[in-house]
């Protein structure tokens, strides 16, 4: 296999755990130097680190705190710079999903979900974009979710949570395009792990009889695609949206 | 039939004397009761009291069950309705219930036990052979199946228990049921441990709270053994169904008591309550003026549970004859308030369709959208207390059942969905003289066996059981016998009543 991210200094929200987890992999796999951070969760981001070490990451970093704090966010990708001296590619793992009909869903909720969705992903896209402006170049790449478009069953704060980080992703495009830097959303379908655990069976058998390849996806061929569209092997890809979701 | 009787069917029974099928007319009489009445030509005009409240009887018996045929292969009939079981050609239910007797051996030897059990050289079903029940079970639901329940006899006599759990998980079945009276689990907390590792259900027999009582239905002084084991239960967190058999003058006051006892238990799921019926070793010669019909039972709840459960919050189960099945779903108050029940915030016929297919609620996109439908209602209802409180509890079930954190994963889920759901089913069982074939065509509770063959279960403990030397020291031989025709169909007047 090729390496695509010799080299590469990348950070990961959200990458202890399911999805996130797995793109931490895939980069280290392909050569990538890692930071992610997590929020509560230090079982499983032990493990993670673990599992970078043995995919041949050079020592990761890890970083504790929540993406809708501005402070974390700057201090992130400054551990980032500070250890690697430049950070190359940040990919907006983190995100939060909430069952909940529209009678159940209060102003608390929907805030907490658009903060951590939308919010987290510009506070770090914000914070990574100064070191990247000044090397005039790097990749961002925004993970978002069928239920922005398709037409499935999703709550309503959950998916008008994506459908903005869509439009934020196709925005921060056009603006930051001129210093080289490229941003992304690759919209994954129903996965085997992270938040579509959450689902009622039922949902997931609704899912597969709708999609075309009959089957969820799995973490690793997300990942895989990740680590393409931030290498340089997608150096003309911007303001994509790219869906991974068996043809839904 | 007397001038003052009104028929409301014909359908076959049995002469309680030799078990003969014979013809039988089902009556409402003058004081709003139902009656069956039939006549063996050997033995004579015979009657029970089938239910106090004729209207409910008509209204509850009107309503079909959803049409789910057999579908493997039937015996033909050959001597007619219930002595052709295995199941035959007109058969009308799939098991929703397996019932699989893995022992003939019982530490007990309880006045109202309506099997027969043997312990002198026990039966203990082999591993081999229950892996073949298994297999037969698994192919016939199509690969993925509700619910299991090991009897006996006393199941935790069987050696190889444990391992027969494992089998049953194994397959992917989501319940496994022991049914126990708990006198080796008072004594082995470490089995107790063992059970809950394996994720077994216990089904656990719970009649009273009175010792006189306590030994008049089940032989001995049990009560402080029974709190010991709910308690070792509940300590170990092993899902428990709580089973009372009800007999009127014996225990019906205590109904009450008994489901609150169920619903203040974090471990008890569900309870299941049980008419007393006379078959077996025991029940056969228990007191008959004892005997209580479902409707008795329901308004005993309605009465000793001030409010907390009413006749109305019942519906029967989809699977099975309207008559044999009441079914009500109460929604837990983890702040310490009353359970409320469904139907005080679900529409009656939303429930009743989210019981089709299922003997239990299964998290299927019916109950889903069916939660849904009540949750917007009770919001757009407005904001009086009871619509606030049922909001209140809706939202906290929600919330625990799709944590926006770290997802539950199936079984997780189940097992919040039923510590927050939980049941209260009446089971009318049936013995000769209340037999109706109308019934039987439609039970979904079956005792299983290696072959694939299954008999109805009160066709079984009524006719089946005595015949069978691994579960009595001398089998009864059959007799000559001729069953009944299908009876008359069911009208279709559906009503949830």
């Amino acid at each position: 296999m090729s390496k695509l991210l010799e080299g590469s200094r990348c950070l990961v929200t959200g990458g202890s755990r399911g999805l996130g987890r797995a793109i931490s992999l895939a980069f280290a796999r392909h050569g990538a130097r890692v930071a992610f951070t997590y929020r509560r969760d230090t079982a499983s981001a032990d493990e993670t680190a673990r599992m970078l070490r043995d995919a041949g990451a050079p020592e990761p970093i890890v970083l504790q705190g929540t993406v809708t704090d501005s402070a974390h966010a700057k201090q992130a990708v400054d551990a980032v710079v500070s250890a690697w001296g430049a950070i190359d590619v940040l990919v907006n793992c983190a995100a939060v999903m909430q069952v909940l009909p529209i009678s159940l869903l209060e102003e608390q909720d929907f805030d907490n979900v658009m903060a951590v969705n939308v919010k987290g992903v510009y506070l770090f896209s914000r914070a990574a974009l100064r070191p990247m402006i000044r090397a005039k170049s790097g990749s961002i790449l925004n993970i978002g979710n069928f239920s922005s478009e398709r037409v499935i069953e999703a709550p309503v704060h959950y998916a008008a949570s994506k459908s903005a980080v869509r439009g934020l992703t196709e925005a921060l495009a056009r603006e930051v395009g001129r210093y080289g830097i490229r941003v992304n959303l690759l919209a994954p379908g129903m996965l085997d792990t992270g938040l579509a655990l959450g689902m009622p069976q039922h949902r997931m058998r609704e899912y597969i009889d709708q999609c075309p390849m009959h089957r969820v996806g799995r973490a690793d061929e997300i990942a895989e695609l990740a680590a393409f569209l931030v290498s340089s092997e997608s150096s003309f890809i911007s303001g994509a949206k790219i869906a991974a979701d068996g043809g839904l | 039939m007397t001038a003052h009787e009104r028929l409301l069917n014909e359908t076959t029974s049995l002469c309680r004397t030799c078990k003969q099928a014979i013809p039988a007319r089902v009556v409402a009489d003058a004081r709003n009761e139902v009656w069956m009445h039939k006549r063996c030509e050997a033995h004579g005009p015979q009657s029970a009291r089938l239910s106090t409240n004729a209207e409910w009887y008509e209204r509850t018996r009107a309503i079909r069950p959803k049409s789910a045929p057999v579908t493997r292969e039937t015996r033909p009939v050959d001597k007619g309705c219930p002595f052709d079981c295995g199941p035959c050609e007109s058969h009308a239910q799939r098991i929703r219930m397996p019932v699989v007797t893995i022992t003939s051996a019982c530490d007990l030897d309880c006045p109202i036990c309506y099997v027969h059990n043997k312990n002198d050289a026990p039966f203990h079903m082999s591993r081999d052979e229950f892996g073949r029940v298994l297999d037969s079970l698994v192919r016939e639901s199509g690969g993925e199946l509700d619910l299991i329940n090991l009897t006996g006899g006393e199941p935790l006599l069987h050696p190889e228990l444990l391992s027969l759990i494992e089998m049953a998980h194994a397959r992917g079945i989501h319940r496994v049921s022991v049914c126990s009276n708990g006198v080796r689990l008072a004594k082995d907390e470490a089995l107790v441990e063992k059970l809950a590792k394996l994720d077994a259900r216990i089904a656990l027999s719970f009649d009273t709270f009175d010792k006189h009582t306590d030994r008049a239905m089940q032989g001995a002084a049990l009560v402080d053994l029974k709190h010991k084991v709910l308690s070792l239960l509940d300590r170990h967190g092993v899902d428990t169904t709580l089973i009372p058999v009800m007999s009127r003058g014996y225990n019906d006051h205590e109904i009450g008591q008994i489901i609150e006892m169920g619903l203040a238990l974090s471990c008890v799921r569900h309870l299941e309550i049980h008419t007393i019926t006379y078959t077996g070793q025991g029940g056969a010669s228990f007191d008959r003026s004892a005997r209580i019909s479902m409707f008795e039972v329901l308004e005993a709840i309605e009465q000793t549970t001030k409010g907390l459960l009413r006749t109305s919050d019942f519906v029967p189960s989809p699977s099975a004859h309207s008559l044999c099945y009441q079914i009500a779903y109460l929604l837990t108050d983890d702040e310490g308030g009353a359970p409320l029940s469904f139907l005080r915030f679900m529409e009656r016929d939303e429930l009743y369709a989210c019981l089709e297919d299922h003997l239990y609620l299964e998290p299927t996109a019916r109950l889903e959208a069916a939660l849904q439908d009540a949750i917007d209602r009770v919001w757009a209802r407005g904001d009086d207390s009871e619509s606030a409180r049922a909001l209140r509890m809706l939202d906290r079930l929600v919330r625990t059942l799709f944590p926006s954190e770290k997802p539950l994963d199936a079984k997780s889920s189940l097992r919040v969905g039923e510590r927050a759901a939980k049941a209260v089913y009446v089971h009318s069982h049936m013995d000769e003289d209340t037999f109706d074939t109308e019934r039987a065509y439609l039970c979904c509770d079956s005792n299983c066996y290696a072959d694939g063959k299954t008999i109805p279960v009160c066709n079984y403990n009524v006719l089946y059981r005595d015949k069978e030397p691994r579960f009595v020291e001398a089998p009864r031989p059959w007799g000559p016998r001729s069953g009944g025709a299908r009876s008359l169909p069911i009208v279709t007047d559906a009503r949830r009543s």
